[in-house]
């Protein structure tokens, strides 16, 4: 017979067991939900973009915190004028740079020294001479950049080793700063070049052997750094009339996409604007502070890598540098960009890292001995990663959960040694990471990965990704294996425009697709092409439709970067290969 | 029955208990099959569209003319050569508005002269008003309006001569 309403409805002890179960598990899933770091609706409108464009270009973007309306910010602090204000005066613990423990009252006096020093040896003269910096990162790249601006000196630097000779011809500068290994290689250069009637001076880091100290000829003046410092700390100290702002206080020398030798002159508000736009790489709740220990994969010589470094310098950090940051080897052989390279920075004795500024190739190797370790537990790997991938797709990343602590955390330790835990935050810049590696890197790595875009004629980042985004449009791509990941929207002080836009498909609603252009406080200008000769004679003209040449800057003021590159409807960048 | 866990209840009970444990234990991994336009449809999301831009065009007084607003279409008129798109003001500019006599015309005699009659108005077929004889007061009003046009309304493209096109 048919069971009756009643006899459906029995309850038994065993039903109010099961309900209170049953109630536990739904609450459980209800709120024990993963919250997404930052809500999704911020990540819907990333760029500010203006509302008229002009035929086959795009509208102008600029970064949605900065807004149309609103001016660039060019510091990182109102007080930061110039070079020297980024060693800020008001903080008084010391912090490691390389292996020198040293508070900034102690790095201004060792700066002023050098300075007077420099200038009374090396006979200098503020704005007529300028150094050409041939180090490898260390302190006293830092010191001698910070002595020469302070005395409005320009100083030079190379972003690669094999520009030596076509910036020694064309730029004779009036002194050379190099360690001491590589002293015979530049003086074999010097001799080279056959310019005997000039004199050359150069300042050694580190001992010279005796016997190269005999073959020095007896037009170049050798002078040791450390006999520098002692002659300049000795004396009263020589003081300069404060530099302007817009004054340029070095030169970067870089190759271009077509080997060209480009220079791009730096000044103080292009610096400074590059400190602060790294500075808003940040989030609010964890933004950079003395606690923090940098490490950089980017050479000082470039633009990116001094702006890295002159942020850590001001936010009072540790700071090192990798292996392969180093442009003058003695060896021919180039430095691989694996996991050994990251770990040499911690060879210094600098507090264990807490922000990695690295390189695609870098996060790769990384990620890839992380996973590969992970995968040794196969059975818990599986739970791990599905739970974690599906954290990451609602947004929600930590190193506290449990499968960190079941499972990564060893993958981790094992891969980076015992310094994994404390790295909070990567920073991805100097090339093009894959779109496919971002997601597995946010789960190996647990910690934002903030993905941006550089180039040698800008200080600092020129698009940079929200530094709690973790949407991932990888699967959905046409071309999993060869796009790139997104670059996010122009930082705070870029505004960005794409040229050869096409303007039927714009107007049908298709994603702009173009050449990227961007002007800004961090752009840097670069030496046209009649400052420019190859070492044959010839002017180096720049070709038409060319746009990484050098003489690229337009009528108002906007640089190529010979990028090309697709605007999203969120307002995010991504870079078209 | 085919089989027996007591009651109806606790079966439901049951069947929902290892439905949710199962979710948690084993969450979904594999990603939607295309991006959502909506925030709330999940977290890797795109909206649908860019936002709107206007393409900077070279107007010439024929063909700015269509643009009057009667077919409720947009809405331009132009000042000392720029075109504006004044579509956010049809209270003003449109059939029924005040000034409706500028849309699709040049208003830069109209508004030096602070006037709205139609003699202000040349005829589209003609070149365009070179405006030598305004007083200098009525050419700095005219820079006026330029300056709260710019300010309020979106710049959208130049007036030329009709044969320069």
């Amino acid at each position: 017979m048919a069971p009756s309403i009643s006899d459906l409805l029995v309850t038994d002890d065993l039903t109010i067991l099961l309900g209170l179960i049953a109630g536990t598990v739904f609450l459980l899933r209800t709120f024990y939900r993963p919250q997404p770091l930052v809500h999704p609706i911020l990540l819907g409108r990333q760029s500010e973009v203006t509302k008229v464009r002009n035929p086959g270009e795009s509208a102008v973007y600029r970064n949605y915190g900065t807004g149309l309306m609103n001016r660039f910010p060019l510091r990182p602090h109102k007080d930061v004028q110039v070079l020297s204000d980024l060693v800020r005066s008001d903080m008084e613990t010391s912090r490691t740079l390389w292996n020198t423990k040293i508070t900034n009252a102690t790095l201004q006096d060792r700066v002023a020294s050098f300075g007077t020093g420099l200038l009374r040896m090396a006979q200098l003269q503020s704005q007529e001479s300028n150094v050409l910096l041939l180090l490898n990162d260390c302190i006293e790249f830092l010191i001698a950049d910070l002595a020469l601006s302070s005395h409005s000196i320009p100083s030079m630097t190379l972003a690669a080793p094999h520009l030596l000779s076509p910036v020694l011809d064309t730029h004779p500068p009036s002194a050379i700063i190099t360690h001491a290994e590589f002293l015979p290689t530049l003086l074999e250069l010097i001799y080279d070049a056959g310019e005997e009637g000039r004199h050359h001076t150069i300042v050694v880091v580190g001992e010279p052997s005796s016997r190269v100290m005999a073959s020095v000829a007896s037009k170049v003046k050798i002078l040791l750094w450390t006999d520098v410092e002692r002659e300049g700390f000795k004396v009263p100290k020589i003081m300069s009339p404060l530099p302007k702002p817009s004054d340029v206080f070095s030169v970067s020398f870089f190759a271009d996409a077509n080997g060209h030798v480009q220079g791009t002159q730096i000044t103080h508000i292009n610096l400074t604007a590059g400190v602060a736009g790294i500075h808003a790489l940040f989030p609010v709740s964890a933004l950079l502070s003395s606690l923090d220990t940098v490490v950089s994969s980017h050479s000082l010589g470039g633009t990116y890598g001094r702006a890295v470094a002159y942020a850590a310098i001001f936010e009072g950090t540790s700071f090192a540098t990798t292996e392969s940051s180093k442009l003058f080897h003695l060896d021919e052989g180039t430095v691989k960009q694996d996991v050994t390279d990251v770990l040499s920075a911690q060879l210094y004795s600098i507090p264990s890292a807490t922000i990695l500024f690295l390189k695609p190739a870098h996060l790769d190797a990384l990620v890839d001995g992380i996973l590969r370790d992970a995968k040794k537990s196969f059975l818990l790997n599986a739970f791990a990663w599905r739970h974690k991938i599906a954290g990451v797709s609602e947004g929600f990343v930590s190193k506290d959960t449990l499968w960190d602590r079941l499972v990564y955390d060893a993958a981790r330790a094992n891969v980076i040694g015992e310094g994994a835990g404390t790295v909070r935050t990567i920073v991805v810049g100097e090339g093009l990471l894959p779109a496919n590696l971002l997601t597995p890197a946010r789960v190996a790595l647990s910690c934002p990965i903030i993905n941006t875009l550089t180039h040698p004629a800008v200080v600092g980042p020129v698009f940079a990704l929200h530094a709690l985004d973790l949407q991932d449009f990888s699967t959905l791509e046409e071309d999993p294996v060869n796009s790139l990941a997104p670059v996010g929207p122009p930082t705070v002080s870029i505004e960005a425009k794409l040229l050869g836009v096409n303007d039927s498909a714009v107007e049908n609603g298709a994603d702009p697709s173009g050449t990227l252009v961007v002007r800004g406080p961090p752009v840097t200008k670069q030496l046209s092409g009649e400052e420019l000769e190859t070492p044959s004679g010839y002017v180096n003209v720049p070709t038409g439709e060319s746009t990484s040449s050098g003489n690229s800057d337009d009528e108002d003021g906007w640089t190529a970067l010979g990028v090309k590159i697709r605007v999203l409807t969120n307002g995010a960048f991504r870079v078209v290969v | 029955m085919a089989f027996d866990v007591g009651t109806p209840i606790n079966t439901a009970f049951l069947l929902f208990i290892l439905y949710s444990v199962q979710k948690i234990v084993f969450p979904s991994s594999s990603p939607p099959k295309e991006i959502p336009n909506e925030f709330r449809s999940g977290y890797s999301w795109l909206p649908k569209s860019h936002q709107p831009t206007v393409l900077f065009k070279t107007y010439t007084p024929k063909t700015l003319e269509p643009f009057h607003g009667r077919d409720n279409g947009r809405i331009l008129l132009a000042i000392n050569g720029i075109v504006f798109d004044v579509t956010a003001g049809r209270s003003f500019y449109g059939p029924n508005g005040m000034y409706g006599n500028f849309a699709g015309r040049d208003a830069s005699r109209g508004m030096a002269k602070q006037s709205f009659d139609v003699e202000m108005l040349i005829p589209v077929d003609q070149p365009l008003d070179k405006l030598i004889d305004l007083q200098p007061d009525e050419i700095d009003n005219m820079k006026g309006w330029v300056e709260h046009f710019s300010n309020k309304y979106i710049i959208c493209g130049k007036l030329v001569e009709n044969d320069a096109v």
